[in-house]
């Protein structure tokens, strides 16, 4: 930070930087109830093997609940740490490919603030 | 907060039930437990607002329809006093606010709020009414004789329940609209992608850095070089000691951009004007949710035989002031108030139902919905509405506030220049013409 930026700031927190925030840091942050079954899946993994480059849904997540996993070439699914957007199922993921439905009552997130 | 444990939920017929403990939901429950109807609220979370996020905003007037004084009793943030916009280009701001001591006292313009605290409070007063809250219990499906709808489906094992009417008020993934053949579901084009943060900052410190008097609010929307130049906006609003803020951007753009919704957040954080207000304060907790920005254009059929549709469900946000809870307490009560109607009349049929419809007609929920219907579609196809305008409001202003050897008449030349330099003329006024059109 410049000397001069530095200067700027209330005096109690000169040293301050704000904390870059990994997706999983973020996440701690957040309370969740997880279901023993998954409420996500693939409808088809030749699609993301084959045809999807990108990759959209890993980085389309909020929450990166989607990641490539170059070993098994396919998309694992971290499901617990959905935050029940509804993003992949409504273009997140451009080839319709993944199947999305709420967590069965009394699961999945639980908002503290929201 | 659970119901659950009293009632045999298999326990007869219900007049009406609501998919959904949100604001239409829960407005939908109080005026018809007001009529004097049976009508049963079915959430999936552990209690109405446990799932629900928003900036958020919830404004007087409407709420005051449904619940009259809710100021006296509602868990609220800060009433805010004091609203701006800025025109970021990164390194600079150009700020319009607009401040008021009206806003400070009754009947209040807005207040700050969490919704998870807000939902349950408000499922609490449509209990008190009569309503019943079944939490934990997600609608599975609907319950159909040939095209009519006669009730749900829960996840629960005894949890197929009847009633005369559903009214769909489940958000903005319209999961049962969609197979009431009602939706069409919802496009990445008028779907935004909004992530936010709870950060906690000493009540005094937070006083101190937004300039309020003690237990005011502010509330800022940001547009420009927050969101990597795609449409997109930041919001900051204050609440009792902690801070709301978040980015929402058109999620088509985002898709096709290869941008991280989290990374925007961070990156806005980031930015010199918002690190002075939240530096030091330490994040509680990290929120996602969709927002429907189709407008009048995107909405989904609102009824047919024995099922209503309200709120985010039916895409009623206006995508301009952010506003959608408004909205949905608005059309959540047209719908009760039709539910009651349809009962006197004894039916449940498209035909009588449409009086939600001629009702939302007439109310500024349609109004609304009218005005900016082309917001959202415009504001895609002209990107640089978010970077090349601050870019332009900022140099200009800057322009005008540098106090040098130039007059200030030789400065409103320069600044015309610029202006020009940056956007040629015709591309200017087809912009301004386009815009015209728009809001208009
Ligand atoms: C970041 C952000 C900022 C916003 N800021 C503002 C603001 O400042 N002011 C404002 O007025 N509006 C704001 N909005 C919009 C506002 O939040 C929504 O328009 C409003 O919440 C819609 O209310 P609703 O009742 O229709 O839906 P929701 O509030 O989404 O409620 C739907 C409910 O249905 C439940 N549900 C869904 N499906 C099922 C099922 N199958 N079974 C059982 N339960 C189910 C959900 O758990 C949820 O409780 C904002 C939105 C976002 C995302
Ligand atoms: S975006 Fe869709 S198709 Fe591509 S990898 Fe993800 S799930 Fe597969
Ligand atoms: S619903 Fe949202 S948070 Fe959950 S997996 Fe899909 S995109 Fe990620």
């Amino acid at each position: 930070m410049s000397e001069e930026r530095k200067h700027r700031l209330p005096s109690d927190d000169r040293d301050w930087k704000p904390a870059k925030l990994s997706v999983t840091d973020k996440l701690g942050l957040t309370k969740f109830k997880p279901d023993a079954e998954s409420h996500l899946s693939i409808k088809d993994k030749e699609i993301c093997h084959e045809t999807c480059r990108r990759k959209y849904c890993t980085h389309t997540c909020p929450a990166q609940v989607y990641r490539w996993e170059e070993e098994e070439e396919s998309i694992s699914i971290a499901y617990e740490g959905c935050l029940e957007c509804g993003t992949c199922r409504s273009g997140g993921c451009p080839y319709d490919n993944i199947e999305m439905s709420y967590p069965r009552g009394g699961f999945g997130v639980q908002y503290r603030f929201g | 907060m659970s119901d659950l444990a009293n009632i045999p939920i298999t326990s007869g017929r219900f007049d009406a039930i609501i998919v959904g403990g949100g604001p239409a939901g829960l407005s939908a429950a109080c005026t018809l437990a007001d009529g004097g109807a049976r009508v049963a609220v079915i959430e999936r979370g552990d209690w109405p607002g446990s799932k629900n996020m928003m900036g958020g905003l919830v404004f007087s007037q409407p709420t005051a329809q449904v619940t009259p004084e809710f100021w006296k009793k509602a868990p609220l943030e800060r009433h805010i006093t004091r609203r701006e916009m800025w025109l970021t280009t990164g390194e600079s701001v150009a700020k319009a606010a607009y401040e008021s001591t009206d806003f400070g006292a009754e009947p209040y313009n807005s207040f700050s709020v969490f919704r998870s605290r807000f939902d349950k409070w408000l499922a609490g007063e449509a209990r008190a009414k009569g309503a019943l809250i079944i939490t934990e219990t997600l609608v599975e499906d609907l319950l159909m004789e040939g095209d009519r709808v006669v009730g749900v489906r829960t996840g629960r094992p005894d949890g197929d329940l009847d009633a005369d009417v559903v009214i769909l008020c489940e958000g903005v993934n319209p999961f049962l609209a969609e197979k009431a053949g009602l939706s069409k579901g919802v496009k990445p084009e008028s779907l935004a992608l909004a992530v936010k943060e709870v950060l906690a900052l000493p009540r005094e410190k937070l006083e101190d850095r937004f300039n309020l008097e003690e237990g005011n609010g502010a509330a800022y929307e940001v547009i420009g070089e927050i969101t990597g130049g795609i449409p997109g906006t930041g919001f900051i609003y204050t609440n009792r000691d902690t801070v709301s803020i978040g980015v929402g951007v058109i999620l088509k753009d985002m898709v096709d951009q290869t941008h991280e919704a989290y990374a925007l957040l961070e990156r806005f954080k980031a930015q010199p004007q918002v690190q002075r207000l939240i530096h030091g304060a330490s994040p509680r907790e990290y929120a996602a949710h969709l927002i429907p920005e189709g407008g009048y254009r995107g909405m989904p059929r609102l009824h047919g035989n024995g099922v209503l549709v309200a709120g985010d469900a039916a895409g009623m946000v206006n995508a301009v002031f952010t506003e959608g809870a408004n909205l949905a307490l608005l059309s959540g009560r047209m719908a009760g108030e039709t539910v009651l109607r349809a009962r006197a009349c004894g039916s449940f049929e498209a035909i009588t139902l449409d009086y939600y419809r001629q009702q939302l007609e007439k109310s500024i929920v349609m109004k609304d919905l009218k005005t900016f219907q082309n917001v959202t579609p415009f504001l895609s196809s002209h990107p640089h509405f978010f970077t090349m305008y601050p870019e332009l409001a900022s140099a200009a202003v800057k322009e005008l506030l540098s106090v040098d050897s130039l007059s200030k008449a030789d400065k409103m030349h320069l600044v015309i220049k610029l202006v020009r330099s940056q956007m040629p003329a015709r591309k200017l006024m087809r912009d301004l013409y386009d815009a015209w059109r728009t809001f208009s």
